[in-house]
């Protein structure tokens, strides 16, 4: 994984989230809710084995909200969330929350942006006091500002610059949306991230962080009582506003094969390829899924076999999509051997999708597929910041967290001509961009 | 994107790993657990953990990258790849499909002093489950083709591995550190290395270095530990009792004064660095207070590192600070990045910092600070049934016990402000320092010899390290 790109991180983890499938059989654990005034929805699970509460706060706003001009002002916003309020100071946020045995961390996705708190429970009215803190009073110093502008900056030629699935991964989605803010990168442009402002970072502020379009998520050594208690001490009296614009843009249909080529130094290519497949929330999430697991999941997989393993062409295979409000992509990205050209990898990887129109998958590649997704589920939720994180991301993206219960039943429902069908509909030519990395200077003798 | 990348944490990793269990708030203590050696001198550990219907595995074995032969590095690492690429009785097509047929995970790697293997399988398939990892242990066959395929693999890996700094820096940084001695070899192995390795390399590594006397084996989750025992002696007392490999790595003594390496990477638009020296090893008594000092000066989002290099100035995403405690002393590094312009304001605030430390110490509200973030943030690294089999392993192949876990909590508390100073001097090198540089070497060759009378250099596209 460490190949990937941030960008791809998020998307990463969320493919990996697929995996938090519930059995029909198997026990759910025990989550209760509460909607504040305000309208921020709280979930809490109970569980005392560590005295320690994993807090996570969704706020629905990431880099689709954005315009040209202030790509990536989400993730820097994210930044400032830390930067200082009015009760707590700059530094003070992260100052305390150690000092009281927490820790903390944060992302920004296309869809989401997601802060997570880690700490002993002896600090619980303390993270509520800082939390409410900076949701209410975000205070944003011009001297800070150009200080954390520098921080991404850092960030972005450490992801992109600096990583070379990083670069081309963010050429591979420039060119396959031509409409859709999917199109631009979480981090933002370069240019964007010299030119925010003050009032572009209010503004997002108040676009995006109104209570009532974020959805608290506890999972740890608490009581549902307390955590409604605190809630609504600190947070209910925060005023709620507007949610933020609906994205109106969808992504024309894609008519043809588009192509990028990214020149750099290097002494391996790399090839991308990807393809458009609906929002989450659509009928073909689990054969999408299910196809996915068949095709790159363990060293049995079809891509593995094929292209690592038999004709030996890649150093790695890959793929998959992830969490999305909007449509979105399926992407494929191997990493050619040396003296390979990356064509008679693009060939194979074609081979094996035509493989799957053809013939379908078997029968135990299926099961297979159902067991991953389970033994998946349990490592998710063997910890309380996996369980957070689970119940969070099915409330957002399925609309309900109880989906999370439901995910096994519904994969069980997916048949051979399911994942036959999804493969025609969207492995095609005409749906495809195709993103490669050419060395620029002579590869190393060998 | 993240706001920090958790590197910053998973620096600190082989402290993590020094890691105790919890339970009450102001006690701390790893569950019980049986220990077992088998007549043919293999450790088993098992302990019951019924939250989730899995069995996790971790498992030690004496066979580091400091046991590969000359010009053979990487043949601990490629060894440990190979072990599910064939057995007696399974093809590596069959290991990989009945793994993923039932949901399990399996992976193994070397690094300096052992190599290390673990897997997990639901409860159901455990059977299934042990036989698979009992021929990955007892029964590898090494086939050619899959050495062959491994190697050509592995030598791309490299060179893959060199497109980015950051991944190939510490390989770059404890080459440079160590020299001759073993821990400066590089536990992959490099382009040339690798590409010399034969069938023959790797099944001779196998049989000197992997003993059922020099193996540990921690088996945590759903089960009952009578049963268990019962079954993993009747699978593994089968591994024939071999002498055991005598490895001794001697303490590399400290580098005196200072060197800087600079590797060029041509098209880098920011500088990755390392700054250290010889560090501790893992026995060391002063460990925790080590871990103390390293999470105010280096191992934590506020450390003095990372408020003056990100939070003050914004010249980098990170910066941080550790101690790889390894059987004989391992490195102490800091590390961060920054754009090629700013290289030299990085460095210089870097060694400010250090002497910061040195000058002012720490205050008591710090220190205090510290023992409460380590405190707070220790309970859920043995939250689950494969991390105490990572962690009880770990110490039990290291020599160490569960004392380690349940004397955690008193000996953060007891740390006293004179021992933090003694600390400082002891363990945080000033003016001793080692530095390499990943960057583009046309704009910045020029501010290295600011900080070293010595400076060598090296073209990131050249073989090793």
């Amino acid at each position: 994984m460490a190949s990937l790109t941030s960008r791809v991180l998020v998307l990463a983890a969320a493919a990996a989230l697929v995996a938090a499938a519930l059995p029909a059989s198997a026990q759910g654990f025990d989550v209760r809710t509460h909607t504040l005034k305000n309208g921020m929805k709280i979930l809490v699970q109970e569980d005392h084995s560590i005295p320690n509460v994993a807090l996570y706060i969704f706020y629905r706003i990431g880099s689709r909200n954005e315009r040209p001009g202030i790509t990536g002002i989400s993730h820097f916003f994210e930044h400032m969330m830390f930067n200082g309020a009015k009760k707590y100071g700059p530094g003070e946020f992260d100052r305390s929350m150690e000092a009281n045995g927490g820790s903390n961390n944060a992302y920004t996705s296309e869809n989401l942006t997601v802060y997570q708190d880690w700490f002993p429970r002896s600090a619980l009215p303390l993270i509520f006091d800082l939390e409410a803190d900076r949701i209410q009073y975000l205070s944003f110093n011009p001297e800070i500002v150009e200080s954390e502008r520098g921080v991404i900056a850092s960030e972005r030629r450490s992801s992109v610059d600096g990583d070379n699935f990083g670069i081309l991964d963010e050429q591979l989605s420039a060119a396959a949306f031509i409409a859709h803010p999917y199109q631009w990168p979480v981090v933002g442009w370069m240019s964007d991230i010299e030119a925010w402002t003050l009032d572009d970072l209010k503004n997002h502020f108040k676009m995006g962080y109104s209570p009532s379009n974020a959805t608290m998520v506890v999972s740890g050594d608490v009581t549902f009582d307390e955590i409604v208690a605190l809630a609504q001490k600190y947070i209910e009296p925060i005023p709620s506003a507007a949610p933020p614009p609906k994205v109106m843009t969808r992504e024309p249909e894609q008519l043809g094969e588009r192509r990028v080529v990214v020149r750099k130094f290097a002494q391996l290519p790399i090839v991308m390829m990807a393809y458009h497949v609906p929002e989450t929330e659509h009928a073909d999430y689990y054969p999408l899924q299910a196809l996915q697991t068949i095709l790159f999941s363990g060293q049995s997989s079809r891509m593995y076999k094929r292209l690592v393993d038999r004709d030996q062409l890649a150093l790695s295979v890959s793929g998959g999509s992830g969490w999305s409000f909007d449509p979105s992509l399926f992407s494929i990205t191997a990493q050619p051997k040396a003296g390979v050209d990356p064509a008679a990898v693009e060939k194979a990887v074609y081979e094996e999708l035509d493989r799957i129109k053809t013939d379908a998958v078997t029968d135990e590649e299926l099961e297979k597929a159902k067991n991953i997704l389970l033994s998946g589920f349990y490592r998710q939720i063997k910890t309380i910041s996996g369980r957070s994180n689970a119940m969070g991301t099915y409330e957002v993206f399925f609309g309900d967290f109880k989906k999370l219960f439901s995910a096994a039943d519904d994969f069980a429902n997916v048949t051979k001509a399911d994942v036959q069908r999804v493969a025609r509909q969207y492995f095609t030519a005409n749906n495809r961009t195709v993103a490669t990395l050419v060395p620029d200077a002579p590869a190393e003798k060998k | 994107m993240t706001r920090t990348l958790r590197i910053a944490c998973s620096l600190l990793v082989v402290l993590a790993l020094t890691a105790p269990a919890l339970a009450q708030p102001g006690s701390l203590t790893l569950p019980a657990y049986r220990k077992v050696v088998l007549k043919n001198g293999l450790t088993l550990l098992l302990m019951e953990q019924h939250e989730v219907p899995m069995v996790s595995f971790s498992v030690f074995v004496r066979a580091g990258s400091v046991s590969d032969p000359a010009a053979r590095e990487g043949v601990a690492s490629m060894t440990a790849a190979l072990l599910r690429k064939g057995s007696k009785t399974r093809s590596a097509d069959q290991f990989s499909a009945e793994l993923d047929f039932i949901g399990g995970a399996f992976g193994a790697g070397a690094s300096v002093d052992s190599t290390s293997a673990s897997a997990e399988f639901m409860k159901k398939d455990l059977a299934k489950g042990l036989d698979l990892l009992s021929d990955a242990l007892m029964r590898p066959v090494f086939p050619q083709d899959e050495v062959a395929k491994l190697v050509a693999q592995r030598v791309d890996g490299i060179k893959s591995a060199k497109d980015r700094a950051q991944g190939v820096l510490s390989a770059y940084f404890n080459a440079y550190l160590y020299g001759k001695h073993p821990y400066g070899r590089p536990t992959g192995g490099d382009e040339s290395s690798v590409a010399s390795i034969t069938r023959d390399d790797v099944v001779k590594f196998y049989e000197a270095n992997y003993t059922p006397g020099g193996t540990v084996m921690a088996v945590v989750g759903d089960f009952a530990a009578a049963e268990m025992e019962k079954q993993l002696t009747d699978t593994f007392a089968a591994w024939p009792a071999k002498t055991v490999p005598a490895v001794a790595v001697p303490d590399a003594p400290a580098v005196a004064g200072r060197k800087l390496l600079l590797v060029d990477k041509p098209d880098s638009t920011q500088t990755y660095f390392r700054i250290g020296n010889v560090g501790i090893k893992r026995a060391n008594p002063d460990r925790v207070l080590i871990e103390i000092v390293n999470t105010l000066f280096g191992g934590r989002f506020t450390s003095m590192i990372n408020t003056e290099l990100r939070i003050k100035s914004g010249l980098t995403y990170g910066a941080n600070s550790g101690f790889s405690e390894w059987k004989a002393k391992g490195p102490f590094f800091i590390g961060s990045y920054t754009r090629n312009a700013s290289t030299e304001k990085a460095l210089d605030m870097t060694l400010d910092v250090l002497k910061r430390l040195h000058e002012k110490g720490i205050s008591e509200d710090d220190l205090k600070s510290a023992k409460a973030y380590l405190r707070g943030q220790f309970p859920p690294d043995i939250e689950t049934a494969d991390q105490l089999a990572g962690v009880l392993s770990e110490l039990i192949f290291n020599g160490l016990d569960e004392r380690e876990i349940d004397t955690y909590y008193a000996r953060i508390d007891a740390a006293s402000m004179a021992d933090i100073n003694r600390v400082i001097k002891q363990y945080f090198p000033l003016d001793n320092l080692v530095f390499v540089l990943v960057g583009k070497g046309s704009e910045i060759q020029a501010i290295a010899k600011k900080y070293a009378p010595v400076i060598d250099r090296k073209s990131i596209s050249a073989v090793g390290f």
